[in-house]
């Protein structure tokens, strides 16, 4: 037992000559916990169940209550165990939660032990945010670690029941965005989950499963989290979007949008509520993007209706060809050759929606011109396709028509043999 | 035993035998020309080689140069064959996993790159980079005499 407790203090000696935050070696997992034999049994906000503790990240790389509270859980009575004396601290006012979580998150040194990917700007970042601004200004409101990661059962994001797995933290953050009563003194609105759900971004992350999909942190960033603004907001899309971005730049939308104050992007695709656009953002009709700004008679209007019309005309020449080599494929004609082709007409179609973000129609042209030089072709082969399969059926009636001729001949043949046969024998 | 009131001294019957003799010789000859067409074009190659199913001969060996990529007919969607700046055969699927676009192989990035929507994969067909949400389908290349031959995996 002596020589326990000089381990232990010879441990802690060069622990704090070393610099460390003063954690609880791993080997504190193996130490019996006394915390948890009372908390357990309280009630929230004071209970912590063992099993919730166990799925904590920090609890299986062998930290401990005494980690962040203080104190000694080795020890039997809360005299000793919560002794200022150990260093108990208890209770951690939420305002002080970040820099208590940075103690080790923002030591590189440290980390390094655990997780060496593992990034230490956290609570840099958390002090650009509007969270750590307010929270600086002493709004003890706003969203401290604790409120996104959660306490006591801590997962990394790679944990699929994670608050800040990509799959929860729509949710996460909605907790608070939300909840309108919540948001009140803040006058900002509380309806960007309930679009964000109503997104491609949110259709192409939950329902498709793609992990890389956007979602709240993607675009306003998570330590650092604030709205990316009306000036950076096309560099945020472009992350993903770069064509579409590019095209846009060389675009005389760029500098009218810069002269009007409008936001790139978000302006015609909205920003929580992006919807999976489509050709009727075109044009002139209700759901026209280009009508918010272009009125009948000047050059975007007509603009407008020339992309939606050429787009339109493409659209319906790939439908159209593609209709008629999936009918001669039915049949059971070789069309292999002309389905191929066809896959480029649609890539044309496609690199024709992704290049009216140049707005400039004779960019758009070029597009539109190579899909429909391909249809024509692919049309064509549809056509002969069919036609062959005409001209064997017609040859199918010929021949069984033949047969038929033969089968009639051979009978008559036979009746004359027989008939030739009884006149002999008469 | 001939029927009552038939008049055996007219000749309605080397008519008739040669009408039925015409009809079954044009019949015969008809039959045997409707069978033997399609035995003959059978018989003349298609103007499009096309192995069918699940092997595809990709190209030949020294078509391409190290660190290029060509698309080759499988089925009748785009395969893409790469032959690597080590001097190694790749075949994927050349349909982008996003919105089936045709990739095409970027000499400069050493990936598959899909000109759509900028999306990027690895010689493995992993999505890297970009919209593409899954992997791109990767085939067996086999090198038989000058002939690369592209397999589709079998599935377990």
């Amino acid at each position: 037992m002596t020589r326990r407790v000089l381990q232990t203090a010879i441990l802690t000696l060069l622990l704090a000559a070393l610099g460390s935050p003063g954690l609880a070696p791993p080997a504190a997992a193996q130490q019996p916990n006394t915390c948890l034999d009372c908390h357990s049994e309280f009630p929230e906000p004071l209970g912590v169940t063992r099993e919730k503790f166990a799925a904590d990240v920090h609890a299986q790389k062998g930290l401990t209550c005494a980690s962040c509270h203080g104190g000694d859980p080795t020890k039997a009575t809360p005299e000793e165990s919560m002794s200022r004396a150990a260093g108990f601290r208890g209770h951690v006012d939420r305002r002080q939660v970040p820099d208590l979580c940075a103690r080790c998150h923002s030591d590189a040194a440290y980390m390094r032990q655990y997780n060496p990917s593992l990034r230490t700007d956290q609570l840099s970042q958390y002090h650009t945010s509007v969270h750590g601004k307010r929270l600086a200004q002493g709004d003890a409101r706003v969203a401290v670690c604790t409120d996104c990661h959660s306490v006591h059962d801590i997962r990394p994001g790679s944990d699929a029941r994670a608050t800040i797995h990509p799959l929860n933290i729509a949710e996460t953050c909605s907790r608070c965005h939300s909840d309108a009563a919540y948001m009140k003194p803040y006058k900002i609105p509380t309806d960007q989950y309930a679009g964000y759900k109503e997104s491609v971004h949110h259709r192409a992350l939950a329902v498709r499963g793609d992990l890389s999909a956007p979602t709240c942190t993607t675009c306003h960033g998570n330590h650092g989290a604030a709205p990316p603004g009306v000036a950076s907001v096309e560099f945020v899309c472009s992350n993903c979007h770069v064509f579409q971005a590019q095209l846009f730049d060389t675009s005389p939308h760029k500098s009218a949008f810069e002269a009007a104050g409008l936001p790139a992007c978000v302006t015609c695709h909205s920003n929580h509520r992006v919807v999976a656009p489509g050709d009727a953002m075109l044009g002139t009709g209700p759901q026209s993007a280009c009508t918010g700004c272009h009125v009948e008679g000047d050059g975007g209007y007509t603009a407008a209706l020339s992309f939606q019309r050429r787009i339109a005309e493409l659209q319906t020449a790939v439908e159209r060809s593609g209709e008629i080599l999936n009918r001669a494929e039915q049949y059971g004609m070789e069309v292999s050759e002309a389905k191929l082709e066809q896959a480029q007409a649609r890539d044309a179609l496609t690199k024709a929606r992704v290049t009216i973000h140049s707005f400039q129609i004779d960019q758009v042209e070029k597009d539109v011109q190579a899909g429909l030089k391909i249809t024509e072709k692919t049309y064509q082969a549809g056509v002969l396709a069919l036609q062959e399969r005409d001209f064997r059926r017609k040859g199918l009636g010929i021949s069984l028509l033949a047969i038929l001729v033969v089968l009639v001949g051979l009978r008559l043949y036979i009746r004359q043999i027989e008939s030739g046969e009884g006149k002999g024998s008469a | 035993m001939n029927a009552p009131g038939v008049d055996i001294s007219q000749p309605p019957l080397p008519l008739r035998r040669r009408l039925v003799e015409l009809l079954l010789g044009g019949g015969l000859l008809a039959s045997a020309a409707s069978f033997l067409y399609p035995i003959l074009r059978y018989i003349v190659p298609p103007p499009s080689a096309d192995l069918g199913g699940d092997t595809v001969v990709a190209g030949k060996v020294g078509d391409l140069k190290p660190n290029s990529g060509r698309i080759f007919r499988f089925g009748s969607k785009p395969g893409l064959l790469v032959f690597t700046a080590d001097r190694e055969y790749r075949a994927l699927s050349a349909t982008c996993t996003h919105l089936d676009c045709t990739v095409q192989y970027r000499d400069d990035l050493h990936q598959v790159w899909c000109a759509c929507h900028n999306g990027i994969y690895d010689l493995n067909g992993r999505n890297v980079s970009g919209p593409p949400p899954r992997p791109l389908e990767s085939y067996e290349v086999h090198v038989q005499g000058d002939e690369i031959v592209v397999t589709r995996r079998q599935k377990a």
